[in-house]
């Protein structure tokens, strides 16, 4: 008998679906010629392959578990178009700086082209279940790391996106050309709802736009969350009446059932709240429902990122988090925390572009430094703004700026509600900080290397920048990062 | 004026002069238009005084800056336009103005049709003109004393206006016919104390014309032969004499109406004989393409042709 | 008067420094020009922070070049509206923006007296809130002797 497959290739077509297991390159999961159609989902993969793997053959397999195939050959194959579903992987590069003569074991980019048909229109629950479903446990690859999406324009029309978008957001609080500024209410928990929202007027009418509940504040034994809603709203109007800004507060709505968070984003809105917000691990349809809801109910919808480390900080296994940027682009949320370059959090500074990018541009194309693989048409989805949160204070104003550009919430927690003359004095720092540097920027001086003259300049006339700077001027948090570009900057000719 | 306290030994025009690149631009004016000497030693003149005029504000031999409006005077098609181009440019280089950029308006651009609509027409030109030049063709259509009630004049005081307090923001140069322009500085006295330079358009010569056909067919990949050169000096001679001759722009008239007889010609002796046409000829003007005008009939026509 | 940091109004991206001289308002408007952005001057004596659509003094200017005819105009609404607030709004009309960029405020009256917070007891414990600015009680153009 011959073999129905010779060298990969397939011989005998029929035969092809005889009995048995086949290896997954010969399934037709590998197809190196396939060319990918503008309607095709592409996901790039890093894969370290279990030893004796070969690249291709896990390539195939990765494309085959997360499509069509199970582990043996099936005749119900042939009574469908098996060929249109059937991923295909038609790309893999070595990782550079892995494998012999260097400290970390092989891995590989691995391309994968699905067609269209394959998901649901406007789920992102399907398009995962698919795409990060079973095949992050499947025993022929040692570690899985899902790196990048190209998302089809014909796919992304099915999704509403973000439920106010940039634009309307700043129309709404009718502010322009600037950084947002926020806080986190500290400490996050213990404080009544009356104490909590004091916290909240203080940092509204010193100056900031948004103060926020941080992810774990829902509704606890030492404050309920009727009482956190209306003590904060409290504030929120009182600091607008003190200083006529529209000012807001991120009331966390996240619960343990939808029902939940409908009633307490229905609160939200009743009191009049601008801005609601929910955690990552409520999950995607959740996230979606309460993006309708927002985009319905007027209410700009702020994301906690809650979790997301556990699966995008290693760099050989999970996902990274540009991923989870492009799919809450998708899932409709207004703003999503998205790193601090300088902070104390996780940040390489030119991933952390590529994640802006991705929130802000409506087409992003390819730049490898930026970990950016595909060239991405964001199909007229509005603009998430992404948030600066984590270990920022106001002498690092003019790096933000640099790093982050303007359209961004910086939000100075600790660096507001910890100044030494008090939570109005910080805030008034915080804002003065960055109304100084927006104005150098704008006229043009070089203010990444003038940026301290600058700020030294600004806190002779306001001794609460003063008071921030003496106190916080030299914190820095220099640690490396752990997820950073795989490809090095291509020297352009200056 | 205040003498400074140490006045500096010395200071370099040809350094300033460098600097600003100044040469560059007159060179430029040279490339593109044929004569003029007259004009373009006024503009040497001119761009000598900004020189010096610079150095002694530096020395603090000068405090205010110089008033430079100008009025450029000529007949239709002899270079006012791109005179004013360069002049606007040779005024960035110095630091007179602070973009370079021409906005070129005529009577219609500025005055309104009724009450309450010039003034903002009006201040709508000027702002789009500050940091550059303001150039006014045939400005004196701004001004209709036959008619008590026309807008013109509110154009005027707002223009003489901004020309007072806004020096440094903007340059403004009125161009037009010789004779009419001397009428209206006359009427508008005000107008002519604030005009610092006059600079005179000559009509071309013959010989300038035929250069200028010459270097317009160029530009555009075409050519003269012996012939075709012959006709088009008797062309210009004829033409100059004839009503409505607009110097420069004329002779570009002529020649498009020229490059369409070609094609003609070249079409229907294609049609007829079937030939290739072989790309000497795609660029040759023939004689007969230009002796075709209208201009070379017997009996005198009512326009050019 | 207004209690909050610098007892004053603070709408527009400006408002925590010290009163914008026309030179730095030149500099802000090159950098919107040299951007393409058009430029809009408006005014008003009606504060409050949705008060959206401020009387425009003429139309947003397009095409300019340069920031003298701006600050020229800017100068024109102080003298028509010196106790008036005025801002300068700076429009993108770039596909995907189509939205103000910039928005500082250029004069304000000498006094800001602020607004009034008024909570109006609903059922439970909810509260309606307005905010209501004092200068607006009296009519148009007497607010701010």
């Amino acid at each position: 008998m011959t073999k129905p497959v010779e060298d990969g290739v397939i011989t005998d077509a029929k035969k092809r679906y005889s009995a048995g297991v086949l290896k997954y390159k010969q399934m037709g999961y590998w197809q190196p010629d396939y060319v990918p159609k503008d309607t095709d989902v592409i996901a790039l993969f890093r894969v370290t392959p279990q030893e004796g793997v070969d690249p291709e053959e896990a390539a195939a397999a990765i494309a085959g578990e997360s499509s069509t195939a199970t582990w043996t050959v099936v005749w119900t194959d042939r009574l469908t178009a098996c060929e249109l579903y059937r991923a295909k992987a038609y790309r893999v590069d070595q990782v550079p700086n892995t494998g012999e003569g260097t400290r970390t074991e092989a891995q590989f980019f691995c391309w994968i082209a699905y067609d269209l048909d394959l998901f649901e229109e406007g789920s992102i629950a399907n398009l995962t279940a698919s795409i990060i479903g079973n095949v992050f446990g499947f025993k022929a690859v040692k570690a899985l790391r899902l790196e990048d999406m190209r998302l089809p324009v014909a796919y992304l029309k099915t999704f509403q996106g973000p439920a106010t978008g940039i634009v309307v957001e700043r129309e709404r609080l009718d502010k322009f050309g600037r950084p947002l500024l926020g806080a986190t209410t500290k400490p996050k928990l213990g404080l009544s709802g009356r104490n909590y929202g004091r916290v909240v007027y203080e940092a509204l009418k010193g100056g900031l736009d948004f103060v926020k509940d941080d992810e774990n504040i829902n509704s606890q034994p030492f404050m309920g969350w009727r009482d956190r809603f209306l003590y904060c709203m409290e504030a929120v109007n009182r600091a607008s009446a003190a200083t006529g800004e529209v000012k807001g507060h991120y009331l966390n709505v996240t619960a343990g059932t939808m029902e939940d968070m409908y009633e307490r984003a229905d609160f939200a809105r009743a009191l009049g709240s601008a801005i609601i917000m929910i955690d990552l691990v409520v999950g995607y349809t959740a996230i979606q429902s309460m993006a309708k809801w927002a985009r319905k109910n007027d209410v700009i919808l702020h994301l906690h990122r809650a979790g997301n480390s556990t699966y995008s900080r290693q760099k050989n296994h999970g996902m990274n988090f540009r991923v989870i940027c492009k799919w809450m682009r998708m899932a409709g949320v207004d703003h999503i925390h998205a790193g601090t370059v300088v902070g104390k959090l996780e940040g390489d500074p030119l991933m952390i572009k590529g994640f802006y990018d991705t929130l802000r541009e409506s087409d992003t194309p390819m730049a490898l430094e930026n970990g950016l693989f595909f060239d991405q048409d964001w199909a007229s989805l509005r603009r998430v703004m992404p948030v600066a949160s984590g270990g920022i204070h106001a002498g690092q104003m003019h790096q933000l700026i640099h790093y982050l550009g303007e359209d961004v919430v910086l939000q100075f927690g600790g660096g507001t509600i910890g100044h030494p003359q008090g939570i109005q004095a910080g805030a008034t720092a915080n804002r003065v900080a960055l109304e100084a540097m927006i104005q150098a920027r704008n006229e043009g001086r070089d203010y990444l290397n003038e940026g301290p003259q600058i700020l030294a300049e600004a806190a002779r006339w306001c001794s609460p920048l003063k008071a921030a700077l003496d106190t916080w001027g030299d914190i820095s948090f220099n640690y490396a990062s752990t997820d950073t570009a795989d490809f090095v900057p291509t020297a352009t000719a200056a | 004026m205040n003498a400074p306290v140490s006045p500096p030994a010395s200071i370099d025009l040809q350094a300033i002069l460098q600097e600003a690149q100044i040469q560059d631009v007159l060179d430029q004016l040279d490339r593109e238009l044929v004569g003029l000497a007259p004009v373009k030693r006024r503009i040497r003149e001119i761009a000598a005084f900004l020189v010096v005029s610079r150095a002694r504000q530096s020395l603090g031999l000068e405090s205010a800056a110089p008033s430079l409006h100008m009025s450029f005077t000529g007949n239709p098609g002899t270079g006012k336009t791109t005179v004013a181009m360069r002049m606007a440019e040779i005024l960035h280089r110095l630091g007179y103005v602070r973009k370079g950029h021409v906005v070129s308006v005529t009577r219609d651009d500025l005055v309104g049709q009724y009450i309450g609509h010039t003034a903002p027409k009006t201040k709508e030109v000027l702002k789009k003109a500050m940091g550059g030049v303001l150039f006014i063709d045939e400005a004196y259509y701004l001004y209709r004393p036959e008619n008590e009630r026309d807008y013109g004049q509110e154009a005027i005081e707002i223009l003489l206006q901004v020309m007072e307090n806004h020096r440094d923001d903007l340059v403004v140069i009125l161009a037009g016919y010789k004779d009419r322009m001397g009428t209206f500085f006359q009427s508008n006295p005000g107008m002519s104390s604030r005009i610092a330079h006059h600079i005179d358009f000559p009509d071309y010569s013959a010989d300038e014309l035929l250069a200028i056909a010459e270097k317009m067919a160029g530009q555009m990949n075409y050519r003269f032969d012996e012939g075709s050169i012959l006709a088009m000096r008797e062309y210009v001679a004829l033409r100059a004499a004839q009503p409505h001759f607009a110097n420069a722009r004329s002779i570009r008239n002529a020649l498009d109406r020229a490059r369409l007889r070609q094609a003609n010609r070249l079409f229907e002796a294609a049609m007829t004989a079937q030939g290739a046409v072989a790309a000497d000829d795609l660029t040759l003007i023939g004689a007969e393409d230009i002796r075709a005008s209208r201009v070379f009939a017997q009996e005198p026509t009512d326009g050019p042709g | 008067m207004m209690t909050n940091t610098g007892n004053r109004l603070t709408q527009g991206q400006f408002s925590f420094l010290p009163p914008l001289t026309d030179e730095q308002i030149s500099k802000q408007l090159s950098f919107a020009l040299d951007k393409g952005w058009s430029i809009g001057i408006e005014y008003t004596d009606d504060p409050h922070p949705r008060n959206t659509y401020w009387e425009m003094f003429g139309n947003p200017m397009f095409d300019l070049k340069d920031p003298a005819g701006i600050l020229m105009e800017i100068n024109n609404c102080r003298r028509t509206f010196p106790h008036h607030y005025i801002r300068v709004t700076a429009f993108d009309a770039t596909r995907g923006w189509e939205t103000p960029r910039m928005s500082y405020i250029v004069n304000r009256p000498e006094k800001e007296p602020g607004f009034r917070l008024n909570r109006q007891e609903v059922d439970g414990r909810m509260i309606r809130y307005s905010v209501e600015s004092y200068a607006a009680t009296r009519p148009e153009g007497e607010r701010y002797p």
